[in-house]
């Protein structure tokens, strides 16, 4: 029509107008620059940045790299190393520990690390009795550390504890001075939570929650030697495929919380490189053997013989079942122990021995919302006691309402699904986690107790004898299968995925993804 | 034309303190223990009770509520228990991220909507129309996170055109923040480069935002061009010898403003409400996200203040487009 | 003897008017024909799929991701169970949860409306203040919060949703009462002595039932559309309850590889949400022609 020539022309004209623009601007180009920062993907935030409060591998991983502990653990298997101590000494019964400063360590103010700041930062964290001081709970006080000169601190455990070395890497030194200067009225917590008191080679450049940390080197690190990062940045992606497509683009360094259906996705990927590590962290499903149906170990049995575990372990992807409670190649675990496998046969005896013989009840699970391999692993308990005909009732939780549940026996689901994260790489971590009595009422071990295991437990904690020590954890791994308390699950393989100009990183199966940037090189 | 505009503002009060009001009673009224979350797991009974007192739970209701909006107003809206921070500051981060993208979906409904509800209705019932109208239709009824996850399915995963998630790239350092919204301070700071990057991260969430209102405004322009198109005063005003085309465009144009205000004020309260739909797959740090995390661990002071700047924001916006409304057409002012 | 006048066309005339112009429109037809699709599937359930274990929570992990072929017609998902067993069934979870929170909004929302418009006076002031202060609040936010609090399961998640959803309903009750409330048969039956709330219940409401339906109907993709919101959130479902909303979260980590788990369910959700509407749209113009298209 006519008389909306004009007015096409108008609308031609603009379009034009606009397209050209648009592809004469200036394409973005990433800044390259000459520094050297590491790009790190997880999906977990980091709210709070007190090294004697915060827990959570996001919070231990960052808390590493800005603070120093007495002592690391490097390797695989893990070995203790000099850090800020650069020896230490143990007396025969094992019960006092004489450490020796390192004269170079000094904290990013200058100052140096003295026997005071490893004393001052011992109190304060036995005092606040939060973050990670269950590791060192009854075993270390507030009269333990002492000060025996400016650089030599004496610890004397209450308790013996033969891992003690091994649960240093995560008691972090703070700056008394800087704390003691904004203590507030709550122990420097509040001032703590956002600022930085620490010696760590890396400091705190900038902060956006729920997005991203960007951590920056010192000047000079106290420590000699490490790579040549200028930086890093903790970057929060939420979707682990997205996470893994980051590092395939080159927009990530490392990706951290990778499933096995992304390990095969990266497989022939050019640039990068997987690492699919078995690793000390257990999942299991726990069972209610104070309240409700479970407490009848013959029903116990016949789902333990009933549980599909080539499901599980399919659905798993990269990983090893678990033998036992312990586990696969940590000291003291025994590859040889007879644990329940799938055996429909079995599970029926034991069901006709049970209270009740041809199933027709309903069982309730809780995972953790959200948390998809859990949510899986539900779903083959669901089909396995379908063979037993029982009814599975799975209710998502959110994880604090799980922990809540885990208060009294009552209150507890029939199934309660746990991954064990070895802290330190020994035995006890997860034997008195998981299976003292003491632990009862907490998410770790909500109700099995047998007074026999948690004397075997103990023992173990004090034993020197390297195969006295592995006897007793034998025993105490054979009488926790006769309780069948839990379903054994799997060990997942550790998963990360690196670009390949990532240069010296080692991988050690305790807390291997609280990545350590100090000795990490890019090209 | 003052005394609308000062009665318009004065009605705004009663309906914070309502929204207020309202806000707390449901938090209050939903299941759930924030003490005891606030305490952890490990808290013996003397250390939730103490807490308590600390957050003021133990006192009566009416007080709490006085305590809580006379808060509000001096700019403490409580303290998050999952990031230890006030609420105020968390919001200051997250809430610009959110308007951001709310914004840019508006601009982009409105750059395509208002040119495609014209076609529609200059090639009445011709396919250009039906093509425009049924596109109207598939975009309202499309999810938009579905949409969002085929958008990045295609332009950031297989094509690689465009940035994956985020909304700048992590290296390097973002603009000054003086609004919070790169784009805005990218200008603003005089950096062209950020600024282009930053709409290349904005692109896709804020196109998988903007399809509902793109649609109702092409449905808006459309009906009230056909309308315009059949008028006896266009008639009347070319005899008086303007031309056809400045006619059509005046009228043209009054009615693509106020239907650009008739959206804004009906899909404001469901972009920021939905926001996180779309936050979720680009990992945009916005409210969505903050409120949904606080959700689901039951952090009640983050969810109670993301609600009220949402319901705070919905009142304002409406408020100025009456407003508005009351300069284009002076008849409104006098209801 | 006069011949009836043709001037006032009869009821059924009307009718045959209206029916004849939504047969005419293809867009009705189409969404006509989408959502019968729909209830036979809903309706069909477990027997016209060929996987009917997988929907109570079956798995074969041996046929993980497997693509798309002509045994598993959208693939396999990461525990091996049948995507397009999945998708069917989840058009009956969508459907009961769509219509579920429509029927209680509808029901809450037209009591509270009814009660406003036909009291009037402080108790029509403080409903409608309520229902105007509900409708500014963000209701997906409002939603998720009621659905976490009440946990996890497809009821919850309906009666969190239908809880933000009333205001509409209210406000449209309202308005409808207040027109009916001078009416003729209303004056008639307090002037024989009715009670108000009989007036209301066996007067005034069944005559309000028209806009209130064309509501529900309009809203009803909405709904789904809703649900699928909070599922894909993932605050919602208890498994092994296949809906769509769920199913497409649990998909976006296999993109792009098994794109399959994530494109067919979020298929449906468009193509339930869009047949509802279109149906919706025409049913409003069969009953009330008045409104523009």
């Amino acid at each position: 029509m006519k008389q909306f020539k004009s007015l096409w022309r108008w609308v031609a004209m603009a379009t034009i107008l606009g397209a050209v623009s648009t592809a004469v601007m200036p394409q973005a180009q990433a800044q390259t620059a000459p520094r050297k920062i590491l790009v790190v993907a997880s999906n977990q935030d980091v709210p709070n940045f007190d090294p004697h409060v915060a827990t959570g591998y996001s919070a231990s991983a960052l808390l590493r790299n800005l603070y120093d502990p007495l002592v690391r653990v490097e390797g695989n298997p893990p070995q203790v190393k000099p850090h800020l101590a650069e020896s230490y000494t143990v007396s025969a019964d094992g019960m006092e520990y004489l450490f020796k400063l390192d004269a170079k360590a000094k904290f990013s103010d200058g100052s140096p690390v003295t026997a005071e700041a490893v004393k001052y930062s011992f109190d304060r964290l036995v005092r606040l009795k939060k973050g990670n001081a269950w590791m060192i709970a009854g075993i270390v006080d507030e009269t333990s550390v002492s000060v025996v000169d400016a650089r030599t601190v004496k610890i004397k455990l209450a308790k013996p504890f033969v891992a003690f070395p091994h649960v240093l890497p995560w008691l972090w030194i703070v700056n008394p001075k800087l704390v003691e200067d904004n203590k507030g009225t709550d122990d420097g917590q509040t001032w703590l939570k956002s600022n930085i008191a620490g010696s760590g080679a890396f400091v705190l450049k900038r902060a956006e929650p729920g997005n991203l940390y960007e951590l920056e080197k010192v000047a000079s690190p106290w420590k000699s030697g490490g790579g040549n990062l200028t930086g890093a940045i903790w970057r929060i992606i939420r979707e682990t495929s997205n996470q893994r497509l980051a590092v395939q683009r080159g927009e990530a360094h490392m990706a951290l919380d990778l499933t096995s259906e992304d390990m095969d996705a990266l497989k022939d990927k050019p640039g990068v490189v997987s690492v699919i590590e078995p690793e000390f962290r257990t999942f299991s499903i726990k069972l209610n053997t104070e309240h409700g149906p479970l407490a009848d170990i013959n029903l116990r049995k016949a789902i333990s013989y009933a549980f599909n575990y080539q499901a599980m372990l399919d659905s798993a992807g990269y990983a090893q079942l678990m033998v036992g409670p312990l586990p696969n190649g940590i000291f003291g675990h025994d590859p040889k122990l007879a644990v329940p496998t799938t055996d429909l046969d079995k599970a029926k005896e034991f069901l006709a021995k049970s209270k009740v013989p041809n199933g027709g009840i309903k069982l309730t699970m809780v995972h953790v919302s959200g948390l998809e391999q859990q949510r899986r692993f539900a779903l083959v308990l669901l089909d396995s006691l379908k063979k037993l005909n029982i009814e599975l009732d799975i209710k998502p939780m959110v994880w604090p309402d799980m922990v809540a549940s885990t208060a009294s026996p009552d209150k507890m689901a029939d199934f309660f699904p746990v991954y064990q994260t070895a802290n330190y790489g020994d035995p006890d971590n997860i034997a008195f986690a998981a299976y003292h009595s003491s632990r009862n009422g907490n998410w770790q071990n909500p109700v099995y107790k047998n007074p026999k295991v948690d004397a075997l437990i103990l023992a173990g904690r004090a034993e020197t004898d390297q195969a006295k020590r592995q006897a007793i954890y034998v025993e105490m791994q054979k009488q926790v299968v006769e309780d069948a308390p839990d379903i054994f699950g799997v060990l997942e393989k550790r998963k990360l995925a690196l670009r390949s100009d990532v240069q010296g990183f080692i991988f050690t199966p305790v807390a291997s993804n609280a990545v350590e940037f100090f000795p990490l090189s890019l090209k | 034309m003052i005394r609308f505009i000062v009665r318009r503002l004065v009605l705004l009060v009663p309906v914070f303190i309502g929204l207020t009001l309202l806000v707390f009673t449901i938090s209050h009224v939903l299941p759930g223990d924030p003490v005891k979350l606030a305490a952890g797991p490990q808290a013996t009974a003397e250390e939730i009770a103490s807490l308590s007192r600390e957050f003021g739970m133990d006192r009566p209701l009416p007080q709490q509520y006085w305590h809580y909006a006379t808060g509000l107003l001096q700019g403490d809206w409580g303290q998050s228990v999952l990031t230890r921070r006030p609420v105020a500051a968390d919001l200051k981060i997250y809430l610009p991220a959110t308007l951001e993208l709310v914004f840019a979906a508006i601009f982009l409904a409105i750059l395509i909507g208002i040119p495609a509800g014209l076609l529609s209705a200059i090639t009445a019932n011709r396919w250009p129309d039906y093509l425009t109208r049924i596109l109207s239709l598939a975009s309202i009824a499309m999810p938009r996170f579905f949409l969002a996850l085929v958008l990045q399915l295609v332009f950031a995963m297989s094509l690689a055109w465009l940035p994956l998630n985020g909304r700048f790239p992590i290296i390097d350092l973002p603009p000054p923040a003086i609004t919070g919204m790169l784009t805005i301070d990218s200008l603003l700071a005089g950096d062209w480069l950020a600024f282009t990057t930053s709409c290349e991260h904005l692109l896709m969430p804020a196109l998988a935002m903007s399809l509902s209102p793109l649609a109702t405004i092409t449905r808006m322009m459309r009906a009230s061009t056909l309308d315009v198109l059949q008028q006896d005063y266009v008639l009347t005003e070319r005899a008086l010898g303007l031309s056809q085309s400045l006619i059509i465009l005046k009228y043209v144009l009054r009615n693509a403003f106020s239907s650009t205000l008739t959206v804004i004020g009906l899909y404001i309260g469901w972009l920021l409400s939905g926001s996180v739909l779309v936050e979720t797959v680009f990992d945009w740090p916005g409210i969505g996200l903050y409120a949904t995390k606080a959700i689901v661990t039951q952090d009640f002071m983050p969810v109670m203040g993301v609600t009220l700047s949402i319901g705070f924001i919905f009142v304002l916006v409406n408020l100025v487009i009456d407003l508005l409304y009351g300069v284009i057409n002076p008849k409104v002012r006098y209801q | 003897m006069t011949t009836p006048s043709t001037a006032h066309p009869s009821r059924w005339q009307n009718w045959q008017r209206s029916l004849y112009r939504f047969r005419q429109s293809g867009l009705s037809i189409a969404g006509l024909a989408i959502v019968l699709v729909l209830l036979v599937i809903a309706v069909g359930g477990s027997w016209i799929v060929p996987f009917p274990e997988h929907i109570s929570g079956g798995i074969n992990t041996a046929a993980r991701f497997k693509p798309p072929s002509s045994l598993y017609w959208f693939g396999t998902n990461e525990l091996g169970q049948d995507v397009f067993t999945l998708v069917m069934a989840g058009a009956r979870v969508s459907l009961i949860a769509g219509f579920g929170v429509v029927m209680i909004a509808a029901i809450l929302g037209g009591l509270i409306g009814a009660l406003a418009g036909y009291a009037g006076g402080w108790i029509d002031d403080v409903l409608m203040r309520l229902t105007d202060l509900m409708l500014t609040l963000p209701s997906l936010i409002l939603a998720m919060a009621i659905a976490a609090a009440l946990g996890a399961g497809l009821d919850n998640m309906v009666f969190a949703i239908s809880m933000s959803w009333w205001p509409g309903f209210a406000r449209l009750v309202r308005g409808e009462v207040i027109a009916k409330k001078e009416d003729l048969f209303v004056q008639a039956a307090r002037a024989l002595g009715a009670s108000d709330s009989r007036i209301l219940l066996r007067h005034v409401l069944p005559n309000v039932m028209s806009p209130i339906i064309i509501k529900m109907s309009l809203d009803m993709g909405f709904a789904i559309l809703a649900v699928a919101a909070l599922g894909f959130i993932g605050i919602g479902v208890k498994p092994p309850t296949p809906e769509w909303g769920s199913l497409l979260s649990l998909a976006r980590g296999y993109l792009p590889d098994y794109w399959w788990t994530a494109i067919f369910p979020g298929l449906a959700i468009f193509f339930a949400v869009l047949g509802f509407n279109l149906l919706g749209d025409g049913l409003r113009d069969l009953f009330d022609p008045k409104a523009r298209r």
